[in-house]
């Protein structure tokens, strides 16, 4: 009932005024536009890169809703205009950052806001997706497996991770799309064993079928297969993003309080094991406890990050007047202390605002899907990846919980992670127009 | 203008533009929140109630029982009746309120004791308002409508 409302709404918004989506896409291009236009004042130049960037960046924005608004019926567009607002926030800032990276990633941006049309615009991609879930699992596990192989580092750092897969030039990283392979999988597989369990009045028999390990069996399976991948790679971000996510969606799907309760004490053990058993996971919480005896070597990158927070004060320094800098691989995993340092508290709240309002809008999409079990279970996991990964790494960079190398959804440098992304959003989106049960 | 001043204005335009992007989300979600709690409000619609009240040395005393008003309510002795009148005078199917054109009315099923409405008996649909009695058997009705 309150869908039906909404969307009446939004109907007679799009044809009479100006709609709170638009404008928040017309905020963007301008925010965009203001803070090129700084940086070039500061470096002293307008380079053709930044009018490309600005350009191409519009172009995406105006097709993109154009055709979301035109081809679908009423879908939710705001979650296209975050995006894009915080796409491209994240090209003016790796223009900033890393100036030779910026093209690489306006191209990226291209090809993920195709996919997200594609996937948007397709009507069939939930039904696709849910008949070659299975397909797409050994895909992606293969790709997984070939990373461990083949897998390099771009940087050619002889310790860095290997997590990336090379194709010429082109550097993709597997546990990006994987993240939404593995969710489509869950998904399915337990709408498909649960249909029960998301049925008013539980039938108490069911209920201990779906409890049992023959169930469960499978998917624990499954699960500790990849993070045994992901920890053999020294992923730790993906293997505990995995991990949490799988935890939501089973909690979700069976609304049994044990499951939380059981899937923290497994991360706490794991985390103790892992602290004695690896040499990354006992670094990372070594820093995290106490940074600044070695403030200088080990610590450096984190109480360099918290210094960034520091300078920024409450309405940060201007674009390209910081030092954010010295934070090393700064474009990457620790974008959101540019952000601060830079764009200061007002900056970091928008961001987080942004992501907020992109992960309840995903939860409340999933809220609207009743008796579709697996449109609302995908949802779910689509907004739990979006929310735990911008935690994790938020968190880590202001140093509230260890440092988990995940990238910052939308705006990290990174092709791999800004095409699944986007993807993930035009997921939501398709979910956001199948009509109403 | 010395590019330190357009540094600024442009650094001061970039934050309101910030604020102006929190202030859209808030307007629209604000906005969204107003309208699925007005649907809440609609499907949760109340048009009044029914207080039931008897006589007890010549007073009317209530009872302490309590309906909600609904624009069907039917009254009677059988369970399958909205309020249900455990009184011997009272027949299966005794009597009905119901809302029709904005108006609400009360019809006697046929019973075979009668209805009465602030003392009259009633013979055909009444129109009925907020204050009226309704008397079944020893039982008396109180309507209480919400406008």
């Amino acid at each position: 009932m309150p869908a039906e409302a909404l969307t009446l709404e939004n109907a007679q918004d799009t044809r009479f005024r100006l709609t709170p989506d638009a404008l928040i896409l017309a905020i963007a291009g301008i925010f965009l536009l203001t803070n090129t236009a700084a940086l070039a004042l500061v470096r002293g130049g307008i380079s053709p890169r930044d009018i490309a960037i600005v350009v191409v960046w519009a172009t995406c924005a105006l097709i993109g809703r154009r055709l979301l608004v035109t081809r679908l019926r009423q879908p939710d567009v705001l979650l296209f205009s975050l995006a894009m607002f915080l796409s491209g926030w994240g090209l003016v800032l790796i223009n900033r950052l890393a100036a030779p990276f910026a093209e690489r990633q306006t191209l990226w941006l291209v090809i993920a806001v195709a996919g997200l049309l594609l996937v948007a615009l397709t009507p069939r991609t939930l039904r696709l997706l849910r008949s070659f879930r299975y397909t797409l699992l050994v895909a992606g596990l293969a790709l997984l497996a070939s990373t461990i192989i083949f897998g390099e580092n771009p940087s050619g750092l002889p310790a860095a991770p290997e997590l990336w897969l090379r194709f010429g030039d082109i550097y993709l990283q597997p546990s990006e799309p994987l993240k939404i392979v593995l969710v489509v999988f869950l998904a399915s597989y337990l709408a498909e064993q649960y249909p029960a369990l998301r049925a008013e009045g539980i039938d108490t028999h069911l209920r201990r079928i779906a409890m049992s390990p023959r169930v469960f069996g499978p998917i624990l399976l499954m699960w500790s297969l990849s993070i045994v991948f992901l920890v053999w790679q020294r992923d730790l971000g993906a293997a505990i993003l995995f991990f949490a996510v799988f935890t939501i969606l089973l909690y979700v799907a069976s609304g049994s309080a044990l499951i939380v309760l059981s899937g923290a004490a497994l991360i706490v053990f794991a985390g103790l094991v892992g602290y004695f058993a690896f040499d990354v996971v006992r670094l990372r919480v070594d820093v995290w406890l106490h940074p600044w005896p070695e403030a200088g070597g080990r610590a450096y990158q984190i109480v360099q990050s918290l210094m960034a927070f520091a300078a920024g004060g409450p309405f940060g320094q201007g674009i390209g007047q910081g030092l954010p800098t010295f934070i090393p691989v700064v474009h990457s995993d620790f974008a959101f202390a540019a952000i601060a340092e830079e764009w200061g508290l007002l900056g970091v709240i928008t961001l987080i605002a942004c992501i907020a309002v992109l992960v309840t809008r995903g939860l409340k999409l999933a809220l609207f899907q009743r008796g579709r079990p697996f449109n609302a279970l995908l949802a779910v996991g689509l907004s739990a990846i979006l929310a735990t990964q911008s935690l994790l790494i938020m968190g880590g960079v202001l140093k509230l919980v260890p440092l988990t190398g995940v990238t910052l959804p939308f705006l990290s440098y990174g092709g791999s992670s800004l095409v699944t992304n986007f993807v993930l959003v035009g997921l939501l989106i398709r979910i956001s127009v199948s009509e109403a049960a | 203008m010395s590019t330190e001043i357009a540094l600024f204005l442009l650094r001061l335009l970039s934050g309101l533009l910030l604020l102006g992007l929190l202030g859209a989300l808030f307007v629209l979600l604000w906005r969204e929140f107003r309208a699925s709690a007005r649907e809440v409000e609609a499907s949760r619609r109340t048009y009044g109630r029914i207080v039931v009240l008897r006589e007890v040395n010549g007073t009317m005393t209530r009872t302490g029982e309590v309906y909600p008003l609904l624009p069907i309510t039917s009254l009677g002795r059988s369970p399958t009746n909205s309020i249900r009148i455990d009184d011997s005078f009272a027949s299966g199917e005794h009597a009905v309120v119901t809302m029709r054109n904005g108006q609400w009315w009360l019809e006697d099923r046929q019973s075979r004791n009668g209805t009465m409405l602030n003392g009259v008996l009633v013979n055909q649909p009444v129109v009925v308002t907020d204050g009226d009695i309704i008397g079944i058997g020893k039982l008396r009705f109180r309507l209480e409508i919400e406008s």
